[in-house]
């Protein structure tokens, strides 16, 4: 890779880490989330007669957790679609 | 790149200084149909119940459960504003479904605006149950160390309120739009279906932090 061009090299990068960050970004939450919810459903297993309240905290905890995830996708759209340094590679 | 094209609002036209981008003109649409749905049914109100009354008042039961749940003293004072958003933030999300319209909340201002209506609101209810005093001591308590931590966490929810929002939205949206890249016509069906599933659940979650953060200001502490 070392002949191509530095805009050719930088869109490279920013492709190849913005797949890798995603990939990432998703399967760490998602163990989180998994761990909530497997938490909530042996709680509600336990005591079926809770499970409004525990629902109400299910959802919240797994929206808790889903915005790292969304926080991943936010810094990647930026890296993808309006990087504040491609000017400087690309020049404007 | 046209893909990039499709999520970047474009300015329609100006009024004086103000830029009037499609987001706007969107939510305006989005906002005539609520209203005028909402006008329609609740015209005839009667004590009986018919069919489109029914599904009003169920809406309107299920956001007040969530309120009372949360906050059991006084809790028709919220009502207003939790259930505004939810509502609106429901009609937005769903409102990309249809043809020719996108998402409101897939525009970045618009989940901030609604995060700052909820940040001020939370400082309003805060102030207006406990006093300024109160308030402002909830704080320092129980040891004023954590007077740095209350502050950032300030910030940090109305952040991810808009984040968590958007990302959710735009997400969806960028999905769909490439499945229709790669396979028009079926194949982003199914999706567009889970993408009813997750505007209803965001809007939900969305009004359900609103109450959490009112809560923890108008909560007596003990």
């Amino acid at each position: 890779m070392g002949d191509l061009p530095a805009s050719d090299l930088f869109i490279i990068i920013t492709v190849l880490l913005s797949g890798a960050g995603i990939v990432v970004g998703v399967i760490v939450p998602a163990i989180g989330q998994m761990v909530v919810a497997r938490s909530a459903m042996n709680a509600i297993a336990r005591q079926p007669e809770a499970s409004d309240a525990v629902n109400r905290a299910l959802i919240l905890c797994l929206a808790m957790l889903e915005s790292l995830a969304i926080y991943i996708l936010a810094v990647i759209l930026i890296l993808l679609f309006a990087n504040p340094l491609r000017q400087f590679i690309l020049g404007g | 790149m046209e893909l990039e094209q499709e999520f970047i609002p474009v300015v329609l036209f100006h009024i004086g200084p103000l830029q009037v981008t499609s987001t706007i003109v969107d939510t305006w649409i989005i906002m005539a149909i609520v209203s005028v749905a909402v006008i329609v049914l609740g015209k005839r109100l009667q004590i009986k119940p018919a069919r489109w009354q029914n599904a009003l008042e169920w809406v309107v039961e299920a956001i007040d459960g969530v309120i009372r749940d949360m906050i059991p003293e006084n809790p028709r004072l919220f009502l207003p504003i939790v259930g505004t958003l939810m509502v609106f933030i429901t009609a937005a999300n769903l409102g990309g479904l249809i043809p020719g319209l996108s998402s409101p909340t897939s525009d970045i201002n618009t989940p901030l605006a609604m995060a700052i209506v909820v940040f001020f609101s939370v400082h309003y209810y805060g102030i207006h149950e406990k006093g300024l005093l109160g308030h402002l001591k909830h704080y320092v308590e129980p040891i004023f160390i954590l007077l740095p931590i209350e502050l950032a966490s300030e910030l940090a929810r109305t952040l991810s309120l808009t984040f968590r929002l958007f990302g959710n939205i735009l997400g969806e949206e960028i999905v769909i739009a490439v499945l229709f890249l790669i396979l028009p016509y079926f194949v982003p069906v199914p999706m567009m279906l889970f993408s009813i599933f997750t505007s209803v659940i965001q809007a939900y979650v969305f009004g359900m932090l609103t109450v959490v953060y009112i809560s923890g200001a108008v909560r007596a502490y003990e």
